[in-house]
């Protein structure tokens, strides 16, 4: 592995009206390394993956590439050296087959100078993916018909497909764990592994810490707009990162439990199945945290929306506090004292357009207005404004408008939301995805609270560690069924991997 | 929202943003002194603009209530069609003189069946609002030149009342304006004006509507009946041609059954208009009573200047792409 620095970056600084988002910045890229990039939302991680995306023009930035000065004027100029930035959103045409996808931004192979030849173009998809060690994919496939991890691949197949030509050596990748499985994720950092084999280096933006060590070499840590530390991760441990990227000790991410008592049942779901979920029985106790396990497309979220009233129910029963609820909707599931922390905040969890106290009273509207029909300002405003100050809520009022928060503070409205009509049970969907560790310890804390009130708890995670540090007992669903349910003290991160796959062979046994 | 430590420094004045938010009422206030400074004598005269307010009233009713379907980011393309639908039915019944009330009666129910048939079509059998209402507009207009063979209604067939309704207004006199009175079709748009306002600013209808328009999937899940209110949008959108339909019947004292089909284009461009005006690009009905009245005063205008009509109409649409494109590049620039 030779260490030649690849890419260079010194004194980067840019401003937004006067507000500073970077400053004197700067970043070294080793040939063959995988470079964690870390920081809380706001921090400036995004503003430096802009600049070096030439897609917004630096205040101040110095660029060398193998050694030799560059200038990132436009997103034209960071291609030709070789950059190429991989994103959380998957712009994959679903229409399209995967060939034609890796293919896109090239021109595709042509018979007599008019047909695509594809053949061509599809023995050339096989073997660029092959070069990734990707081998289950077949290029004819429709995009449409892959999962989140597998469109993730494709993505760095078309990468890397313009490497070949261009010389491109350096990715960069922003959260592209936060939509994977936890089999998927291993197909990823297996492809990121051979990439590295091949010279290349890889700037890697995570939330997840402990994925960050099983995967980069050395990190860079950001704050306030500075990048504050630059280490091999080999030198430090998880609490040290958080110490450097908040500025503050945390004691614990995962606040501790105070004994459970026994409590009565809660929610009592007997034989339940949708088009996903099939016969899934369990009790939910009050206070009780429970956490849902699987890999993606296990029918976590179906589980969830199912309870939630927005999928279909084919059959089985719900009880709440002993009494059987017939067929409900959203609007039911809201009344009966569900509150649901949707899985994508943006597209399912917020109306981004309007206010936080819009956001935060929507479900309630009725509850809070006079006489069901006209609303209370006065009271939609303080309710946001004790809701958000209990989440620690950062903006700078009610009235402001949703889409200006971070992605953290974002998430933390609609906690809020679930939060206000004091709700008897809890569902969580990924409530800490593509959060920063700060708010993440906030929801955590949050949720903990909720519990201690006698709330009841569903999280469905991708991330494990979260399951264990929060949940009392964790069920593990394959294909849409319950196959084991397990109590999470004691639990290490790879005990639980390991039975969630084992529950797919024992499936694929079965 | 405590963390005063947190608070991010007050924005900046912007130009841009500013001009985003008040271009179109800017370009509004310089329409009125560009006809005032061509026709100081007649222009800016109390009469004129009661003129004015009477010429817009009925795209008025129209605009407002088709706002509330563009609130939850739908539209109505059917509205012209249904108000020479109503209009006709009206006519029809005072012909076979039915009361004045039940003819009035059954041309506003027709409107919100209408509006009931678009609602289901978009809400319930799921078709997108473009080809639903597309369909919509030329089944009513169909029915109207069927139910009428065609033929206009006019002279004896028209009671009266109808047609002294619109000539009618709320004398001046008490506050010392003897010569002048706010016509009938003014006060009854206003109304609607009101009405409108209430219900998308101060009810909990209003915010389930802006949610639904923000994101419906999300107002779903945070138990919004998505379904019944685009349904209950509709029929007001219905309801508001059905008035509209009326009032032309009044004020023309005749009803032929293609008068109200050139409403529906200048209300969506009324919309439009008001949206350039707010943040977030959101319909708003105070913006469509702006969008309203541009339309109404470039009209008003252009003819005391003796513009070809045909060239009026080039110069309306110019106008609404020109403020349109203005506030899009101002967005996409910030």
């Amino acid at each position: 592995m030779s260490l030649a620095e690849l890419l260079t970056v010194a004194g980067a600084s840019k401003s937004y009206n006067g507000v500073p988002a970077l400053i004197d910045a700067s970043l070294h890229l080793l040939s063959g390394e995988v470079h964690a990039l870390m920081g809380e939302n706001g921090a400036g991680k995004s503003t430096l993956i802009k600049l070096l995306a030439g897609v917004v023009t630096p205040d101040r930035m110095q660029v060398w590439v193998r050694g030799r000065a560059v200038s990132l004027s436009s997103a034209r100029a960071a291609f030709d050296l070789g950059l190429r930035f991989i994103h959380q959103e998957l712009n994959v045409i679903p229409q399209l087959s995967v060939a034609e996808n890796i293919f896109l931004s090239q021109s595709y192979p042509r018979l007599a100078g008019v047909f695509v030849d594809w053949r061509k173009l599809n023995a050339d998809a096989r073997s660029v993916l092959h070069m990734l060690g990707v081998t289950h994919l077949d290029p004819r496939t429709l995009a449409a018909r892959l999962s989140t991890g597998d469109q993730m691949l494709l993505k760095i197949a078309s990468a890397f497909l313009g490497a070949e030509r261009t010389n491109a050596a350096i990715y960069v990748m922003d959260e592209p764990t936060a939509a994977l499985s936890s089999g998927e994720t291993e197909m990823l950092f297996a492809v990121i592994n051979s990439l590295r084999k091949q010279g290349c280096a890889i700037l890697y933006v995570s939330h997840r810490i402990d994925e960050l060590f099983k995967i980069a070499d050395r990190v860079t840590v950001m704050r306030d707009g500075r990048t504050v530390a630059t280490m091999p991760l080999a030198e430090t441990s998880p609490e040290k990162l958080i110490t450097l990227m908040t500025g503050r000790d945390l004691q614990q991410v995962y606040p501790t439990r105070e004994n459970a008592t026994p409590a009565s049942p809660l929610l009592e779901v007997r034989n339940l199945s949708t088009h996903a979920a099939k016969a899934i029985t369990f009790t939910l106790h009050a206070g009780e945290i429970i956490g849902i396990a699987g890999l993606s497309g296990s029918g976590r979220t179906e589980l969830l929306r199912a309870l939630m009233g927005a999928d279909r129910i084919r059959a089985g029963e719900i009880r709440l506090s002993g009494k059987r609820l017939s067929r409900y909707s959203t609007r039911g599931a809201w009344r009966y004292g569900f509150a649901f922390v949707p899985e994508e905040r943006r597209t399912q969890g917020l109306v981004v357009s309007r206010t936080v106290a819009d956001n935060v009273t929507l479900p309630h509207l009725g509850a809070i207005s006079r006489g069901g029909i006209l609303l209370d300002s006065l009271r939609a405003q303080s309710l946001s404004e004790t809701l958000g100050a209990s989440v620690r809520l950062r903006a700078r009022g009610p009235d402001q408008i949703v889409r200006q928060l971070s992605g953290g503070n974002q998430q933390k409205i609609v906690f809020a939301r679930a939060l206000a009509g004091s709700p008897a049970v809890l569902l969580l969907d990924e409530p800490t995805r593509g959060v920063d560790m700060g708010a993440k310890v906030d929801l955590y804390r949050l949720i903990r609270q909720a519990s201690a009130r006698g709330v009841g708890v569903i999280i469905a995670s991708s991330d494990l560690p979260e399951l264990i540090g929060l949940c009392d007992r964790i069920m593990i669903l394959q294909n849409g069924r319950l196959v084991d349910t397990v109590q999470a003290a004691g639990l290490t991160e790879a005990g639980l991997l390991t039975l969630c796959y084992g529950a797919e062979m024992h499936s694929a046994a079965g | 929202m405590q963390q005063v430590n947190e608070r991010p420094a007050p924005q900046p004045f912007a130009l841009g943003r500013w001009l985003r938010r008040f271009g179109t009422l800017l370009g509004f206030l310089g329409v009125v002194a560009f006809f005032w400074w061509q026709k100081p004598t007649t222009f800016m005269t109390i009469s004129n603009w009661l003129n004015i307010t009477q010429q817009v009233s009925i795209l008025g009713v129209v605009a407002f209530m088709m706002t509330i379907v563009m609130v939850m980011g739908d539209f109505d393309l059917s509205v012209g069609t249904m108000a020479s639908l109503a209009g006709i039915v009206a006519a029809l019944l005072f012909q076979r003189e039915f009361p004045l009330w039940q003819a009035v009666l059954v041309a506003l129910l027709v409107g919100m069946a209408g509006g009931l048939l678009n609602g289901l079509l978009v809400s319930f059998v799921g078709i997108s609002p473009f080809v639903a209402t597309l369909g919509m507009l030329t089944v009513f207009g169909g029915v109207a030149l069927s139910i009428s063979s065609g033929k206009t209604i006019f002279g004896r067939a028209i009671p009266e009342a109808v047609g002294g309704f619109a000539q009618g207004g709320l004398s001046l006199s008490g506050i010392g304006l003897p010569a002048v009175s706010i016509p009938n079709l003014t006060l009854l748009a206003l109304g609607v004006l009101v009405v409108v306002w209430l219900l998308l600013e101060q009810t909990v209808f209003g915010r389930r509507l802006y949610a639904i328009g923000g994101n419906r999937e999300a107002a779903r899940l945070a138990g919004v009946r998505v379904r019944i209110l685009r349904l209950i949008a509709f029929m007001c959108t219905g309801l508001g041609a059905a008035i509209a339909g009326l009032m032309l019947v009044s004020r023309l004292s005749s009803a032929n059954p293609t008068q109200g089909d050139g409403l529906m284009l200048n209300a969506i461009a009324a919309v439009f208009l008001g949206m350039t005006m707010s943040e977030e690009g959101e319909p708003h009905v105070l913006g469509t009573l702006v969008g309203v009245l541009i339309l109404g005063v470039l009209n008003n205008g252009l003819t005391q200047m003796r513009i070809d009509s045909y060239i009026q109409q080039i110069l309306t649409g110019g106008i609404i792409i020109l403020a349109v494109t203005l506030s899009s590049l101002s967005r996409r620039s910030s």
